[in-house]
């Protein structure tokens, strides 16, 4: 559905993106996790031919980003949570406005995401609050049933009752579409996203299925005889070494059920107990972020 | 698509269409409330500002327009949605065209039928002030908004480029005025149309390009440079030379050929200039190009060959004084000179050629020999008509001269005569008092200028064109006499003798041998 290759951005002197590469499988919730400026929004841009790419190139719907032409656009739903719309008109105007542009609108999944997402019509754009308009962007990008939804950071700045709403919304009309998901936080496309490639300063650290990811990190807490210390020489897949009394705790990226006990004991002696937790996404994300920030991966 | 963004345009401009076309036609209201005379002084200063007004309301409303779907910038809606950008282009392009100059249109056709011209001139008049504003003022605003994200940055923008384009002219003008107005032959003069022309045509390629790049590829830095580029490139014309723009007039000449027989000669025999008496009422000479001191030499002329209601005007006089070595001494612009042949047995005139230069020029060459070398632009009117109205309350409608009053003025020593007429008015006409009874004249005054543009517009106005003149008939100071005087205004007429151009060429005149000194004025 969408492939990136060796895509590069500059702005002036500063590489926004370094040669990225991933691919979006289709009918995949993919999400595309990173730092503030690790390149997310300039890639999602990119792929949507708002900015131009300096090398490189991105491909989406099996047509070239800077050959996207309306019969493209009218396949692809598109909310960031920097969208400006015109603010003088209402709700309803523009949704009205919109409307012929999509030959597949559908006026009555229109109305129900309106209702759902319990959203003003009469009121003006421009007096929406944030998270209002965000959820305006979500109706104006769904009832024409994309093939593929395109979400810039869509939950930046949302209260927890306004994201779920916004999630409820999105879920109940994801169907079979492919979604994109940029965000800066791993934990908020959890329980929605079925792949993820984490960037950082404009490259690519890894992309995989969400199950895979979740299933190879564990939080792995050795407890020895003695009081803990760092070992020497510690493979690279483990990550967060610490040690606190008699406890050492890590990150494993490579789990692996059969052979982690072994693993350990072939390097740590004096091992009394060992337990690994699976972790959260959020977890994981931090994880990796910090060991992007050490150039540990 | 087109209509459908236009109504979502409508939607969120009509108050500010509806704002700027109301100022229009406000400024037509005022002046056609101010008639000809234009005596209330309230609305005299409004028809000063509104017009200004008008035009800047006009500039940010074309701005709008196009910042409701701005090009540059990464977060408009409008660029993820399937919005052709031909639909989107053609949208903006029709949204201005209708909304900024749809009401000057109207503005025009409105002012003229209230000032009870036909319906014909009138629109004929509101269509050439469309024409003339939408390339030399909504077509460059459109491109130049397309460069801008919002109104902020288009008034930042707009700032640098008028202090630019003004710092240009500034420096132009002077450099021009100390090359005694060599350097800028065409603007103010007939064949000014040409270098508009040629602004007009540099206009459209930029629009073309810099809309194209933006619509189509948004590629604003390169559209920005090329702004910038074209907007040199428009200045410069500015120095388009004199001598192929005239050639083109030439060609365009209604009767070619009627000037073959004009001869300019020098006629030392006139003897030297002496100021003109208090009742030689020749029209008022010009000075644009003049820095600093000057002095004034007057070079007596023999013009000839000129047939019976024939107005000889020169469009530009280019001076040499050559030294003998070679050296050209002065280059610059003469005087401008009218001849006027009314009737078979006119009586002409001295004419005389007078040259202005710098005082330090003269003083340092008055004594010397040297050639000089005129080269005439001339161009030959033929009488178009010839009208009268009373000289006093005088109301009359004249096919070539539109719809004239007359009124004594408050110092009661001139009748004046105001006129207006759809597009840009009579390019020459002669006046005078006569008494209907005695048939006595008071001299004649001229009012010629050359303007040979093929259409007329202007950026501010309504394409009406105003115009007139004070007709003297009692000398204030006691020391001249007019035949026609006070008592006799109630059975006088004003003549109104209307030339229009005939023919257009050049004429050269070689002096082996003069010594400035002896032409000075007596």
């Amino acid at each position: 559905m969408i492939r990136v290759e060796n895509l590069w951005k500059k702005f002036g002197r500063f590489d926004a993106l370094r040669g990225l590469g991933f691919h979006v499988p289709e009918g995949s919730a993919f999400a595309l996790i990173g730092a503030n400026g690790a390149g997310k929004t300039t890639t999602i841009k990119i792929l949507m031919n708002i900015l131009e790419p300096t090398r490189g190139s991105a491909t989406l719907l099996g047509v070239d980003s800077r050959k996207i032409s309306p019969r493209e656009l009218r396949q692809i739903g598109y909310v960031s949570e920097n969208q400006d719309m015109p603010s003088r008109l209402t709700v309803e105007e523009y949704v009205a406005y919109l409307r012929p542009f999509y030959p597949t609108w559908d006026r009555d999944l229109e109305a129900s995401i309106a209702l759902q997402l319990r959203l003003p019509l009469e009121r003006k754009i421009g007096d929406l609050s944030h998270g209002m308009r965000l959820k305006m962007a979500l109706m104006c990008a769904l009832p024409f049933r994309p093939k593929l939804l395109i979400l810039d950071e869509p939950f930046s700045g949302l209260d927890p009752l306004v994201r779920d709403e916004f999630m409820e919304g999105l879920l109940e009309q994801a169907g079979e579409m492919t979604i994109l998901v940029s965000s800066h936080e791993l934990g908020e496309i959890d329980g929605v996203a079925t792949h993820v490639a984490f960037l950082d300063e404009g490259q690519l650290l890894f992309q995989e299925s969400m199950s895979e990811l979740t299933g190879r990190f564990r939080e792995v807490h050795v407890t020895l005889e003695i009081e803990a210390a760092r070992p020497a020489q510690m493979p690279k897949e483990w990550l967060e070494m610490r040690a606190i009394g008699r406890v050492l705790t890590f990150v494993d990226t490579r789990f692996d059920e059969n052979g982690l006990n072994e693993r350990i004991r072939s390097r740590i002696g004096g091992v009394r107990g060992i337990d690994a937790q699976p972790m959260v996404l959020r977890s994981i994300f931090t994880t990796l972020a910090r060991a992007a920030r050490d150039g540990r991966t | 698509m087109v209509w459908h963004i236009f109504k979502k345009d409508w939607k969120l401009a009509w108050v500010f269409v509806l704002l700027v076309s109301v100022i229009h036609w406000m400024d037509a209201a005022i002046i056609h409330k101010l008639g000809l005379f234009g005596e209330d002084p309230t609305l005299g200063m409004l028809a000063e500002v509104l017009p200004v007004l008008a035009i800047f309301a006009s500039m940010f409303l074309i701005a709008a327009i196009v910042h409701l779907d701005p090009i540059p910038g990464v977060r408009q809606d409008w660029l993820a949605r399937p919005i052709a950008r031909r639909d989107l282009v053609l949208e903006k392009f029709l949204f201005v065209v209708l909304m900024v100059n749809g009401p000057i249109l109207a503005e025009v056709l409105l002012q003229g039928l209230a000032n009870g011209f036909s319906f014909r001139l009138s629109l004929l008049a509101a269509a050439w002030q469309t024409e003339f504003l939408f390339f030399a003022f909504t077509l460059p605003l459109f491109s130049f908004a397309s460069v801008t994200q919002n109104m902020t940055q288009a008034f930042i923008l707009g700032s640098g480029c008028a202090f630019l384009i003004g710092m240009f002219t500034t420096v132009a003008s002077d450099l021009n005025g100390r090359a005694h107005g060599t350097l800028e032959p065409l603007p103010w003069s007939g064949v000014g149309w040409v270098g508009e022309t040629a602004r007009f045509v540099l206009v459209v390629a930029a629009a073309i390009t810099i809309l194209g790049l933006q619509y189509f590829r948004r590629k604003t830095l390169v559209s920005r440079f090329l702004v910038a580029l074209f907007g040199f490139m428009i200045l410069a014309t500015l120095f388009l030379p004199w001598k192929p723009a005239f050639a083109i007039e030439q060609k365009l000449s209604p009767k070619p050929n009627a000037g073959r027989d004009a001869v300019v000669a020098f006629d030392s025999g006139l003897g030297k200039f002496r100021s003109p008496s208090g009742l030689r009422a020749s029209s008022e000479q010009r000075r644009r190009y003049n820095v600093g001191e000057h002095a004034s030499v007057f070079l007596p002329l023999e013009v000839a060959g000129i047939h019976t209601d024939a107005f000889l005007l020169t469009d530009r006089v280019e001076v040499r004084f050559i030294s003998m070595d070679g050296k050209i001494a002065f280059h610059g612009i003469g005087e401008e000179v009218e001849v006027a042949k009314e009737g078979p047995n006119a009586v002409a005139d001295p004419i005389y050629q007078e040259i202005q230069l710098p005082t330090s020029v003269y003083r340092d060459t008055k004594d010397q020999p040297v050639r000089a070398q005129v080269d005439y632009s001339l161009t030959l009117f033929r009488l178009r008509g010839s009208y009268s109205i009373p000289a006093l309350g005088g109301d009359e409608r004249m096919p070539d001269f539109g719809w004239c009053e007359t009124k004594m003025n408050e110092a009661e020593t001139a009748v004046e005569l105001r006129c207006m007429q759809p597009g840009k008015g009579p390019t020459c006409a002669t006046l005078f008092l006569e008494n209907k009874a005695t048939g006595q004249r008071n001299p004649v005054r001229s009012s010629c200028h050359g303007d040979y543009s093929p259409y007329s517009g202007w950026y501010t106005g309504d394409n009406m064109a105003q115009f007139g003149a004070n007709i003297p008939f009692r000398d204030s100071s006691g020391l001249a006499k007019f035949p026609v005087d006070g008592p006799q205004l109630p059975q006088s007429r004003v003549v109104i003798r209307v030339y229009e151009p005939e023919d257009h060429f050049t004429r050269s005149l070689t002096i082996p041998e003069i010594r400035l000194k002896d032409w000075e004025a007596q």
